[in-house]
């Protein structure tokens, strides 16, 4: 006896607005969240545009203070948006037994505050000014803050939710790259489904807009150098797109089993009905072009869902703005769903917010539920010259009005992990 | 139709040596791998001993070896060590069935890396972030920064062995290398994958990992008795030794290993997976998430505290976790006498952290496998506080059935395995 899975709570803190209506009226109405960075002095960085959360205090969502000294950038929006998610799920009134309430995040590197680093990097040096093993042992490393590597461990995220939350189920953090959280909501939603957990909050929380992260991307060549206005960098489906834009924020979702739901008498949104999840075994730093491993996820959904490729409304796009990504999933998505390709509409809201990495697929995950609930699909902005060889509706510029009943949405990472879901409309 | 979820294979690279049978012969022999840090100058270093793998292993020559961070090589080695051991080198399944599942950790931050662009960015007291840009990229541009990234280990492990199935890292601390082998088995379980690579690759035996445990307070200090250091459950543990090195299993489904003529090695019956949801600087200090856990894969398992006949604890030899783990086991398998053997092989090869489940994992197997429980070394002193059968210095001949595997996380993420005896 399999349980069904449903969502019926939302929390985003995203480029384009903090909160899950105001990223979803940003996004409905195309607004772009990518903007020149503000965190530090970028003058000389080939990088100089990112999608930066800015109408954020972490003070609002957390109610110990204290402990906000031990939380990194990308732990303060994953647990600000676990606390706007079990809001809008009305638990706070209905709290689950806190043993059968869980917690599963996607995440991503911890950016090293170089600034932190510096003070103890620089007492580290010798009298010729070289890096001294033994000089940052005796005293360079006494400079960093005491509780330092909580600060960066990336399993935090999870456990300041868990914490906050009082959830004492099973918690796990999972860190596929740009996969991570969609990964995250599929495991969320098994573990429900056979019965470790009644409801559990799942989505993902990144942060990486900081120098070391603009070098490291830079030198992989995969961030945008373009000279164009910040907000129309990211370009996912059009000709001139040559590269994603960075982005930041969190998504979560409360998943819960369908009768425990029903019982509470909570609002739900949508059923997660499927998952898949495959590897790219060829790709070696760069997905195989056909898209087969890429459809196989897609196609595992679908089947997890029981429903054949036809019956999807709306695809949410992993759609990044490289040149290599938005190629291959256009292969794919022509791979798993056949001749209904030409005809599904499909939008990348990183258009708006940028690559979120960690967070990308939790995000995709918010867009589908209340693009079902209120049935408007999200566009696809920058899209201005079409590509010859990305030749599907990518809903260009605006957004639709269409009433929808099932849409997959899927990521794939830059190492090669695959994962999709299929989200349909609530139906008792 | 429920599938079952045997181990196939194994491979182990730690402290101790590599390959998991030779492991296991040092861990009866009750050997210590701990010594003084040789991975760099630790001299200063409050902390100046860890359990390293020397020499490391080498990687084969078909791997990526210019991108291999020090996880993904141990991983490797680990890896292709379970996949010919479990007879999957050539045997032709069918490469969407076959998923990987590894638990991974914090990278390295090379630190004295970054001096070139710092000592540019520090001239005067505010940051100069274009000084630091243009040093930085030109350290960093030297040596790729890929290695570094968690999800490096599946995405190696997977390409190694030809892999497209269900594939992730997870990241829960100590308790990483048994969370994949718990969801491992339910993926097996469930019919999303016939044969699954689960374990754990780490290393935290790096300056700024040292020197953060260092200064929590977590690391024990016996400079000038390395071998002597980890002591789990004893009354004069101060502390957990930093250990480095992988574990993984072969999870295959039932039916398909007895149609290849598969060895099996045991069975994976349970799993339970909590959160303390306490503070992530301490575990709870009477057990509770723990306790939580261990009643979770004994329900899953479908046994009762009775039916445990030895538990691999978690046991990283600080005051905390001993206390609060062995007071958990007190409260669902009774007091000392009726409890079950306890032994921690942490007291040989330190904290192998993303790693340390996976091992262990392969411990519980073999002691199933062959009716032998590894001893926990440097246990003198029992310690009122852990009132549990602890096995003390020297392996103990026992036939048993049922092996339980606990791991516990920094951060607070419990995650606890059990395993029956392969008896058809």
């Amino acid at each position: 006896m399999t349980r069904r899975v449903v969502v019926t709570g939302i929390g985003v803190i995203s480029p384009n607005g903090t909160g899950t209506e105001a990223f979803w009226s940003a996004t409905k109405a195309g607004q772009s969240g990518i903007a020149p960075i503000e965190a530090f002095d970028t003058e000389g960085f080939e990088v100089r545009s990112a999608g930066e959360v800015t109408d954020f205090r972490a003070q609002d969502y957390v109610k110990n203070r204290k402990s906000l000294k031990i939380m990194g950038r990308n732990i303060r929006f994953g647990v600000a948006a676990a606390r706007l998610a079990v809001e809008s799920s009305g638990l706070d009134e209905t709290p689950p037994d806190p043993t059968r309430y869980g917690v599963v995040m996607g995440s991503g590197i911890v950016p090293t505050d170089v600034v932190e680093v510096g003070a103890a990097v620089i007492e580290s040096l010798d009298e010729d000014r070289n890096f001294d093993m033994r000089k940052f042992g005796q005293s360079g490393q006494k400079l960093l803050h005491p509780l330092w590597l909580l600060k960066h461990l990336p399993n935090m995220v999870a456990a300041h939710i868990s914490i906050q939350q009082g959830a004492q189920g099973p918690n796990n953090t999972i860190v596929t790259a740009c996969s991570a959280s969609t990964q995250a909501i599929g495991e969320a939603a098994r573990l429900i489904e056979r019965g470790d957990a009644d409801v559990m909050i799942a989505g993902g929380a990144d942060s990486r807009i900081d120098p070391l992260s603009l070098v490291a991307y830079t030198l992989l060549g995969a961030v945008t150098t373009a000279d164009r206005p910040p907000e129309e960098l990211s370009r996912p489906f059009d000709r001139d797109r040559d590269g994603f834009v960075l982005g930041e924020g969190a998504a979560c979702v409360i998943l819960e089993d369908e009768e425990y739901a029903k019982k509470r008498g909570a609002t739900i949104y949508a059923e997660l009905s499927g998952y898949g999840s495959s590897f790219d075994a060829e790709g070696v730093t760069r997905p195989s072009m056909d898209g087969a491993h890429a459809a196989r996820a897609m196609t595992l959904a679908l089947k997890d869902a029981g429903i054949a490729p036809d019956e999807i409304d709306y695809v949410s796009a992993h759609g990044t703005s490289t040149r290599l990504n938005d190629l291959m999933e256009t292969n794919a998505v022509k791979l798993a769903l056949g001749d209904h390709a030409r005809k599904v509409p499909l939008s990348s809201i990183k258009s708006m917010i940028g690559h979120l990495i960690g967070a990308a697929g939790a995000m995709e995950v918010a867009t589908s539920v209340l693009a079902l609930r209120d049935g408007v699909i999200p566009p696809t902005i920058n899209l201005h010259t079409p590509d010859p060889e990305c030749d599907l509706d990518y809903v260009p510029n605006e957004a639709r009005e269409l009433k929808l009943k099932t849409v997959l949405t899927s990521n794939f990472g830059f190492g090669g992990q695959n994962a999709a879901l299929v989200l349909r409309k609530y139906d008792s | 139709m429920d599938r079952r979820v045997v181990v196939t294979g194994m491979g182990a690279v730690s402290p101790l040596g590599t390959g998991h049978a030779h492991n296991w012969e040092q861990m009866k022999a009750g050997a210590s791998g701990v010594g003084p840090i040789t991975r760099f100058d630790a001299s200063t270093f409050d902390v100046r001993i860890a359990a390293e793998v020397d020499p490391l292993p080498q990687v084969p020559e078909d791997a990526l070896t210019d991108e291999l961070g020090i996880h993904s090589r141990f991983a490797l080695v680990a890896a292709r060590e379970a996949w010919a051991d479990a007879g999957l080198e050539g045997a032709g399944v069918p490469s969407d069935r076959v998923g990987v599942f590894m638990g991974s950790g914090k990278g390295i931050l090379h630190i004295e890396r970054l001096a070139p662009g710092m000592k540019a960015a520090l001239v005067t007291r505010d940051f100069d972030y274009a000084a630091f840009l243009n040093r930085a990229v030109e350290t960093l541009s030297a040596e790729p920064r890929k290695q570094e990234r968690y999800h490096q280990t599946g995405t190696h492990v997977a390409r190694a062995i030809g892999a497209s199935g269900p594939n992730w890292v997870c990241i829960t601390a100590c308790a990483a290398g048994n969370h994949a082998v718990g969801e491992g088995y339910w993926t097996v379980r469930r019919g999303d994958a016939d044969v699954l690579l689960a374990g754990g690759s780490h290393s935290q035996i790096d300056p700024m990992s040292l020197g953060g445990y260092s200064t929590l307070g977590a690391l024990c200090e016996r400079n000038d008795e390395p071998e002597r250091a980890s002591r789990p459950f004893d009354r004069k543990r101060t502390g957990f030794v930093l250990g480095e090195g992988s574990g993984v299993l072969v999870l295959e489904e039932l039916e398909h290993a007895l149609a290849r003529g598969a060895t099996i090695y045991g069975e994976v019956i349970g799993y339970g997976n909590s959160a303390d949801s306490y503070r992530v600087t301490d575990p709870h200090p009477e057990g509770t998430g723990a306790e939580l856990a261990m009643r979770s894969a004994l329900r899953s398992a479908g046994l009762q505290p009775d039916d445990i006949d030895y538990i691999n604890a978690h046991g990283t030899s600080t005051s905390q976790n001993d206390r609060g783990e062995a007071q958990a086991i007190g409260r669902i398998f009774g007091p000392k006498g009726e409890s079950p053997p306890v032994s921690s092989i942490k007291s040989m090869m330190g904290h192998l952290i993303a790693a340390a489940g996976a091992i262990e994992s392969i411990a519980c197997i073999h002691a199933l496998h062959d009716g032998v429980l590894p001893p926990t070394i440097n246990y003198e002193n029992p310690d009122p506080e852990c009132d549990i059968d602890v096995v003390p210095n020297e392996a103990r001949e026992v036939p048993i059935r049922y092996a339980m595997n606990n791991s516990f996380g920094f951060g607070g993420q419990n995650i606890v395995t059990v395993f029956r005896k392969y008896e058809g």
